[in-house]
């Protein structure tokens, strides 16, 4: 499932499946600057350097502009990964808040990997058959 | 008397849907009208179960953020004050008629030095609150949710909350109660500004921000009690709380701000003490203006201020 990475510092992010990245940087133990969580005041935005999201809401205009549209700019209370992804926060850097719930989202990633591994071997043995 | 209070907030969501669900099912107001405006977008109408007019909230589908308001006046003459008062003040003033809002009357519209548009009626169809006028019980029975009585004020942005102060002064007749200053010296300029017509400690109030932005509106409640229930049953909804259960100082109200499902603020707030107008006006000063607006955490939060639809 996605992995949301953090340009620059490189750190990354598992997130279930449709969880928006603000909902998984915070459920990881991260904070940076948010708003209404709901699509309206524009404060969340990031810039979606590589992959691409999906928004699970319609979005207001006037919160992200046709250009916005294109350019990258990632709302990230309503942005939910089609798959891997990498962000780069605009004002001040998110700030890891809470280790505790970090660990939580670093096994929580470690499993998926690992059962996305297993999963692979197992279809490859059976093709080998 | 002029204008009574803030009769509608007609207000914009993304989803009408999810809308309806927080406005209906956790707020608890009552629908009394669904539509499609001459535009084409779909609109819901509501009252809360304290009100007997037709509607004190108007969902309009696509974006966020406000459309108008609408102010109730007395008389029928007092829009034709009222609008003599606004073009006095420069402003242009345009003509509404009976039905252009459904369910509302002739009135006038135009928009306020602050880029918000008001419209000012006297009639409304009346529906009756939910507990009649014949013997009536003290509240309704069932219901729903938080299971809000009114609509109580709004909280807008305006670049220069000084005209504002001045245009409703001026206009409607408002008398500020509160206000934010840069100091206390008498050509200190006005942050924020608290203002009634009547009793009620603030009808509307104007921060200092961009223009034609909404901050929050707010639905009325009875006390601490119910201020704490509403954040329950918030918590209940999922709906994000921004600040509280706290109180303000300013007004000395008690609160919970917090998003609909398109994110623009709504507040239960309960309390705040008699305005009179011959009250001397209680200033703030920029030091302590956290305590003013949050009194127990006696910090702004940097969404007061930035977050607005």
């Amino acid at each position: 499932m996605p992995n949301v990475t953090i340009h620059p510092t490189g750190e990354v992010i598992y997130l279930e499946p449709e969880e928006t990245v603000l909902s998984g940087l915070y459920k990881a133990g991260y904070a940076y600057t948010i708003g209404c969580r709901r699509g309206g005041c524009a404060i969340c935005k990031v810039d979606c350097r590589a992959g691409t999201f999906t928004y699970n809401r319609p979005i207001a205009d006037t919160v992200i502009t046709a250009e916005e549209r294109t350019d990258g700019t990632c709302l990230s209370c309503r942005a939910v990964p089609d798959g891997d992804i990498t962000i780069e926060m605009r004002d001040g850097n998110v700030r890891l808040v809470n280790p505790f719930l970090r660990q939580i989202n670093d096994k929580a990633r470690q499993r998926a990997e690992a059962l996305a591994r297993a999963q692979a071997d197992m279809a490859g043995a059976t093709t080998k058959e | 008397m002029g204008v009574m209070r803030l009769g509608y907030a007609h207000v914009r969501v993304t989803d009408m849907a999810e809308a309806k669900d927080h406005y209906a099912n956790t707020m608890g107001l009552y629908e009394t009208l669904s539509d499609v405006s001459p535009e084409g977008a779909n609109r819901t109408f509501y009252k809360a179960w304290d009100e007997w007019d037709h509607h004190s909230v108007v969902l309009e589908e696509g974006g966020v953020g406000l459309v108008k308001y609408g102010w109730k006046v007395q008389y029928e003459s007092d829009i034709d004050d009222i609008e003599r008062k606004a073009q006095t003040f420069g402003v242009t003033v345009e003509r509404m008629s009976k039905g252009e809002n459904p369910e509302i009357g002739d009135g006038i519209r135009f928009t306020t030095p602050s880029d918000h548009v008001f419209e000012v009626y006297h009639d409304a169809t009346l529906i009756g609150t939910e507990v009649g006028t014949h013997n009536p019980d003290a509240f309704p029975r069932h219901l729903v949710g938080v299971g809000v009585p009114a609509l109580d004020h709004s909280l807008i942005t305006a670049e220069d909350p000084g005209m504002m102060d001045r245009f409703l002064t001026e206009v409607f007749d408002f008398y500020a109660t509160e206000r934010v200053q840069t100091s206390l010296d008498d050509d200190a300029d006005i942050i924020a500004t608290w203002m009634t017509s009547n009793n009620q400690i603030h009808q509307l109030a104007v921060l200092a921000g961009p223009q034609g932005k909404l901050h929050h509106f707010a639905f009325r409640l009875g006390d601490w009690t119910e201020v704490g229930r509403a954040a329950d049953l918030f918590s209940m909804d999922d709906v994000p709380i921004d600040v509280g259960p706290t109180r303000h100082g300013i007004t000395r109200g008690q609160t919970v701000y917090f998003f609909d499902p398109s994110g623009n603020r709504n507040e239960v707030f309960a309390g705040g003490y008699l305005a009179y107008p011959d009250r001397p006006v209680s200033v703030w000063t920029p030091e302590k203006l956290g305590k003013g607006v949050f009194y127990h955490a006696r910090e702004l939060n940097d969404a007061f201020t930035s977050v607005l639809t």
